[in-house]
């Protein structure tokens, strides 16, 4: 391009987008109340994250309420229960990949392998149903079942073990975490990699099954590695989230005897929230200091799955 | 069926896999069906059988007691309420959303896009959003809940990538023939949408009848508590009674547990009945997202 054109050229360029945004004006239309939405009930909540670097006063508002610098977050890093509850999470979070995430995959192969038609589809159902209910049906539930009088100690008591206290016992909640959210959840998680296996070339296993290979040959050699980028990608996925997970199911399965080890960062941004004397500033600065770290833990979860061959966090 | 045509025995693995899949159902199902007999036995046949499987004496006593207690009846209103008026606007919001971003191209797309995707990474948590509902003067109204969950950036993006998939030039011919994009959108892009709008539908409804955390913290009331609120309550409440009733007269209290049992039951029952003959759908929407992906 010429320079003297230079001046002209971003008038006449102005000229045409403001053509192209009135030729598009009826998507402009149907974009406002989802971008309304989104402005007010996402980035307004974003911008008051600001209030973590100020002394909330209730009578000035977020916006108003002066500026403080880092006086919060010295409270917050004093603070010994905040570093309990990081190091809770993330002790809990690794027991979730190690303990819950191989269980889907595993259930997908047996799943796919299994060859009676319509009691696969019953059992499907019952597998992916209980992902539907919410964590306050599924703690009343599993509180039930294991409770002094519940099923499961009357198993254990005509087995002459005895009763057992599963839900009062501070050793017995991580498993316990862990083997509900594999009893509700992995049924459900199975369909991505029944997806995955659904895509894969019938003719391989026409081949191995000539070559000899027995079934089992064929899932090692054929299935699985099949669904190796699917499984690593939701791996990624899963070390992306390894901050947060699990409030509704925490919250719900906690009670007065396990207190000590059933607060994670989230629990504990609940309790200085709304069961202390509230210090909206403190909570603030310690919502957003999780805010931060589970962004980047996201963002480098998504680029590496990226580079896996998946396609991220964004479909 | 594939597997079939290769071999017809049937070989010890299938043995293997039966019994574990079978146990592995049970192990699902027995927690509901325990569920549903403790809610039908007396307190007398629950304490004295040492193995309850099933009651020998069934009796509503329980469901009794819940119906007198009457607060379920609140929950269902106020549960009913967030359904009827949440839904609707879920999917108002993300239709006309995720079809203007299936667009190819519009000035700005890219940045809107973008700053939407950023949502999913980063959020303000519960206490900014607790401050923007008081200052809306919404909190104990079930507007602060109708209003607070308006588009699932999960959901949207599903329903985009199935707008993508929609032939563009039954699209452009509308445009010739003077259609505006509202009316493309409503005559021909959901009508041939059906299927992707039926999954989000069910997962917003799904989302909707499990509302409980927004419910607890933006609406003090009690009597506007959610169904899921309730049945947290009556649990917790029973536990207390529980306390209660084992040092004073263990005949004269209700029985606490057949009453949790039977909350547990009502909270779940919609669920349960629909879902068997949806299940085929909520599946689809994973496998229309993991084949995009």
């Amino acid at each position: 391009m010429e320079r003297s054109d230079g001046k002209t050229s971003i008038k006449s360029r102005l000229k045409n987008l403001g053509r192209e945004i009135w030729r598009h004006r009826a998507i402009y239309a149907l974009l406002i109340p989802g971008l309304v939405w989104y402005f007010v009930f996402c980035y307004i909540p974003m911008g008051g994250l600001s209030l973590a670097f100020k002394q909330y006063k209730a009578n000035l508002g977020i916006w108003a309420s002066p500026w403080v610098g880092f006086a919060n977050y010295k409270h917050v890093f004093r603070d010994t229960a905040f570093w309990a509850s990081i190091r809770r999470t993330l002790i809990i979070n690794a027991g979730r990949l190690l303990f819950c995430f191989p269980f889907p995959v595993l259930l997908s192969l047996m799943i796919n392998e299994l060859r009676v038609g319509k009691y696969k589809k019953v059992m499907q159902t019952v597998f992916t149903f209980p992902h539907f209910l919410s964590w306050v049906i599924v703690a009343s539930i599993i509180t039930n079942v294991l409770s002094y009088d519940g099923l499961v100690n009357s198993i254990l008591n005509l087995l002459g073990v005895g009763t057992v206290n599963f839900l009062g016992n501070q050793r017995f909640f991580q498993p316990l975490l862990y083997i509900s959210e594999i009893w509700k959840a992995s049924g459900w998680s199975a369909i991505v990699y029944m997806a995955a296996i659904s895509g894969i070339d019938v003719e391989q296993y026409e081949a191995a099954e000539i070559d000899g290979a027995t079934r089992l040959q064929r899932i090692i050699h054929i299935t699985l590695p099949s669904i190796m980028p699917t499984i690593v990608v939701m791996f990624i996925l899963a070390t992306g989230n390894i901050m947060t997970a699990g409030f509704d199911q925490v919250f719900n399965l906690s009670n007065a005897a396990v207190k000590a080890v059933s607060e994670t960062l989230d629990m504990y941004i609940y309790r200085v929230t709304f069961q202390s004397v509230t210090d909206f500033s403190f909570s603030m600065a310690v919502s957003l200091f999780k805010s931060v770290i589970n962004m980047v833990l996201l963002f480098l979860a998504d680029r590496g799955a990226k580079l896996m061959g998946g396609s991220g966090l964004f479909g | 069926m594939r597997r079939r045509a290769l071999t017809n025995r049937f070989e010890l693995l299938d043995v293997f896999l039966l019994v574990v899949l079978t146990l592995w159902m049970l192990i699902i199902a027995i927690p509901f069906i325990n569920v549903i007999v403790v809610s039908f036995t007396t307190q007398k046949e629950y304490l004295e059988t040492p193995l309850l499987l099933f009651p020998k004496s069934p009796t509503l006593d329980s469901y009794r007691a819940l119906i007198k207690d009457g607060r379920i009846w609140g929950g269902y209103r106020t549960t009913l309420t967030i359904v009827g008026l949440g839904v609707p606007l879920n999917l108002f919001l993300t239709t006309s959303m995720a079809y203007a971003l299936s667009r190819r191209y519009f000035p700005g797309k890219k940045i809107l896009f973008t700053l939407i995707l950023f949502t999913m990474l980063f959020n303000g948590g519960i206490i900014p959003l607790y401050l923007v509902v008081k200052k809306l003067n919404l909190t104990n109204k079930i507007w602060s809940v109708v209003f607070s969950y308006g588009i699932n950036t999960f959901y949207m993006i599903i329903m985009m990538n199935y707008f993508k998939t929609l032939p563009e030039s039954l699209m452009e011919s509308a445009r010739l023939d003077g259609a505006g994009e509202w009316t493309i959108l409503f005559r021909i892009v959901l009508p041939l949408s059906a299927p992707i709008i039926a999954t989000i539908t069910l997962f917003y409804s799904v989302d909707r009848w499990n509302e409980w955390f927004y419910a607890m913290i933006f609406i003090r009331d009690k009597g506007m508590a959610p169904l899921q609120l309730v049945l947290r309550s009556i649990v917790m409440d029973a536990a207390v009674l529980d306390a209660a009733s084992s040092t004073v007269d263990v005949g004269e209290t209700a029985f606490t547990n057949g009453i949790k049992m039977a909350a547990v039951l009502a909270t779940m029952l919609p669920i349960m009945c629909v879902f068997p003959f949806l299940q085929k759908h909520f599946a689809k929407g994973v496998m229309i997202g993991a084949i995009k992906a």
